[in-house]
């Protein structure tokens, strides 16, 4: 390698390393920031793991989600979710993301999959937290 | 591309996450580490079972692994006629052969955007395939149970994690070729004042 080549490389990998680092070491520091925001959710006493639901943020809803992952991360039955959309039960339609669905179904419509569906958990949720429920009589 | 894989792996399980894992292992730019801390919140929802799942993944990222070692390796051959006898090559062997494991070792799990170089290179270089196994294997262990258990821990908030975690790794990608790059700079610096300082003065 001629020495005008050398110093080429070294100044390559020089700059690289620099805009690399400085770039990626201010993304780690704002995402380190968020990290620090955001513990980890405590984990469910074992009796309740299967009655509570998983998440109850609808703001953590993304688009690659599709309806069964959803309604099971937020205990809400699939058809609430699918009535909410006035889309039919179908394995095809439980295997698409609400991106998918969204252009598929209702292209003119951008975001609309996706704020229907936290509509829909919402008034759910308020229904299931605000219905009272029977006290508990000992048995004789 | 991220969007995509992710609505398979909940579609259709641990299978697609190994397959995505061994893809990647050959040099597709897929967002590994991103899957695989998405994997680990997927257990704690009870989507995946964690044991099974990291099992296939860890498995399936060394068989990929292995085999872009064997692909280096086959083309050893070629490599050789074209640098045989020559010195730089003589002396990057004998530096792969010394370092070699560290950096198959921290290409697996911190700087992972030169893992499938470093495959590469350890095949073609001669780098033991046993040895070269065994760091694999520790180093995915991480990636795998490390990253994985990350993601396990936060649930639903795994991207906090993953933006942590692809940061990172960046970050040390270019601290790397930073210090790669004054070693050699310090390297040749030094040879040309020697070379100085042997020619006698007129």
């Amino acid at each position: 390698m001629s020495p005008k080549v050398q110093r080429l490389v070294v100044f390559g990998l020089i700059t690289a390393g620099v805009l690399l680092a400085v770039f990626f070491g201010l993304r780690a520091a704002f995402a380190f920031r968020e990290f620090r925001r955001h513990g980890p959710p405590p984990f469910a006493p074992m009796e309740a793991k299967n009655h509570q639901p998983v998440e109850t943020d609808v703001e953590l809803i993304r688009d690659w989600m599709t309806i069964p992952y959803i309604a099971k991360m937020y205990r809400v039955p699939p058809e609430v979710l699918l009535e909410a959309l006035s889309l039919p039960r179908s394995k095809s339609i439980g295997e698409k993301s609400l991106k998918q669905l969204n252009d598929e179904y209702f292209p003119q419509a951008e975001g609309f999959v996706i704020t229907t569906v936290k509509a829909a958990i919402l008034e759910f949720q308020a229904q299931a937290f605000s219905t009272p429920t029977s006290p508990v009589t000992p048995a004789p | 591309m991220s969007d995509f894989l992710l609505t398979q792996i909940i579609n259709y399980g641990a299978p697609v996450l190994g397959m995505i894992v061994f893809i990647g292992a050959l040099g597709a730019p897929f967002p590994g580490t991103l899957i695989v801390v998405a994997a680990g919140a997927f257990a704690r929802q009870g989507l995946l079972a964690w044991h099974t799942t990291g099992l296939i993944a860890l498995v399936s990222v060394v068989l990929g692994d292995n085999l872009s070692y064997g692909m280096g390796h086959f083309a050893r051959e070629a490599v050789l006629r074209r640098f045989q006898g020559s010195q730089n090559w003589a002396k990057a062997e004998s530096t792969f052969a010394r370092w070699g494991g560290m950096a198959v070792f921290w290409t697996r799990f911190l700087i992972t955007g030169i893992a499938v170089p470093v495959n590469l290179i350890a095949g073609t270089s001669g780098f033991g395939i046993r040895r070269f196994f065994l760091y694999d294997l520790a180093g995915e262990a991480i990636w795998i149970f490390g990253y994985g258990g990350l993601g396990y821990l936060f649930g639903m908030q795994w991207e906090v994690v993953s933006e942590l975690l692809g940061s990172v790794s960046g970050l040390a990608l270019g601290l790397v070729l930073l210090g790669l790059g004054v070693w050699l700079g310090v390297r040749q610096w030094r040879i040309v004042e020697a070379r100085k300082a042997n020619v006698p003065e007129a």
